[in-house]
């Protein structure tokens, strides 16, 4: 008997852990510059998942405006012509203190904006872009973008870094 | 962040987005990167947009109906006057059938500007007297040839497009006392 609950005891929080690490975690970051916090926050995508199972219908979707309806098609079309064009730099601003970078490389759209010692780096899988862009309709569904992050493992999608120091990351794992 | 140079970049974008074709069998296209660079020397500015030309194209046939139909553009009235494509195109093919030359020159005292074929190439060349002020307009006659094989009062957008991505090199430079304006087409990115 003690041995089953033994077994028990290591086996539902490994196939719990394992289950976490097949399906997502997303870790939020953030780091204070004065007084040294640091505050680390592990979601797994499968509850959030879950969590968005319970959130109302008319909650869980965004409607799009019209204008941005009628572009829906081209921004796939663009985004999968992206995916399949070369790595290169699609975009640069360099003004007096700010700079502005959109990289792809590989599946990334990299965007990188420097604004007067504010750093700013974000990393969106084109793949994810596409999986969250409603096929068609007028509707953004938020469970289906929680859902699509899992495009985007193992890769630190936000990272904010202000000028006194302080330093948020958004990771998926 | 400048809105007026991003806007610019943007347009320009843009506006040669509507003019990269869409045949994918042109190889020729394939690797081919549309590039716009705006730089404002006195605001320490410089903007540079490149895009694949599959991603214009891209962006080209997914436009939606409003703005561009099935390829084609209508030209309707602009202002009081009627516009006519027809006449434009018959125009064309009169300029066309003369080879090379000069068709139009005008001085005053502000600027030149001269519009002319030499070889396969249309140019349209604005200069100012001071010499720091000029545009720079070069277009393959096969594009205008494209542009206009469209049927009544339509433009083929797409077809000329279609052309222009053959070309490699510069297709409009535009300098004026502070900024610079380049958009190209080449191999690289």
């Amino acid at each position: 008997m003690l041995k089953m609950i033994l077994i028990g005891a290591v086996a539902v929080p490994t196939i719990a852990a394992g289950s976490v690490a097949a399906t997502g975690v997303v870790v939020v970051d953030v780091r204070e510059a004065r007084n040294g916090q640091h505050i680390v926050v592990p979601v797994p995508l499968a509850l959030a998942q879950v969590a968005a199972a319970f959130v109302p219908e008319e909650k869980m979707h965004m409607r799009l405006p019209r204008e941005a309806q009628q572009y829906m098609p081209v921004a796939k079309q663009v985004l999968a012509a992206l995916a399949e064009a070369e790595d290169g730099e699609l975009v640069r601003v360099e003004e007096h203190n700010e700079k502005v970078s959109i990289r792809k490389e590989g599946d990334l759209l990299k965007i990188q904006v420097d604004d007067n010692g504010e750093h700013v780096k974000v990393q969106v899988p084109i793949s994810l872009a596409l999986s969250v862009l409603p096929e068609s309709g007028n509707q953004f569904s938020a469970s289906q973008a929680v859902w699509a992050l899992q495009h985007a493992r193992l890769t630190e999608i936000v990272n904010v870094q202000g000028r006194d120091g302080e330093q948020v990351s958004v990771t998926v794992y | 962040m400048r809105v007026r140079t991003l806007g610019l970049a943007g347009l320009s974008a843009l506006m040669l987005a509507g003019t990269v074709g869409t045949v994918r069998a042109q190889a020729s296209g394939g690797k081919a990167w549309v590039h716009v660079r705006v730089e404002e020397a006195n605001r320490q500015s410089k903007v540079s947009v490149n895009l694949p030309v599959s991603v214009v194209e891209a962006a080209l046939q997914a436009a939606p109906e409003d703005i561009l139909s099935h390829g084609h553009i209508h030209l309707g009235k602009m202002g009081k006057r009627d516009l006519s494509v027809s006449d434009l195109r018959k125009a064309w093919n009169e300029m066309k059938a003369t080879g090379d030359a000069e068709f139009a020159t005008v001085e005053d005292e502000d600027e030149t500007v001269r519009v002319a074929r030499a070889g396969n190439v249309m140019l349209v060349h604005v200069d100012k007297p001071s010499g720091k002020e000029s545009v720079r307009v070069e277009i393959p006659i096969e594009v205008v040839d494209a542009l206009f094989s469209g049927q009544g009062e339509e433009l083929n957008l797409r077809a000329g497009f279609a052309e222009l991505q053959k070309r490699r090199g510069d297709i409009v430079r535009v300098k004026d006392n502070d900024s610079t304006v380049r958009i190209w087409i080449d191999e690289g990115n």
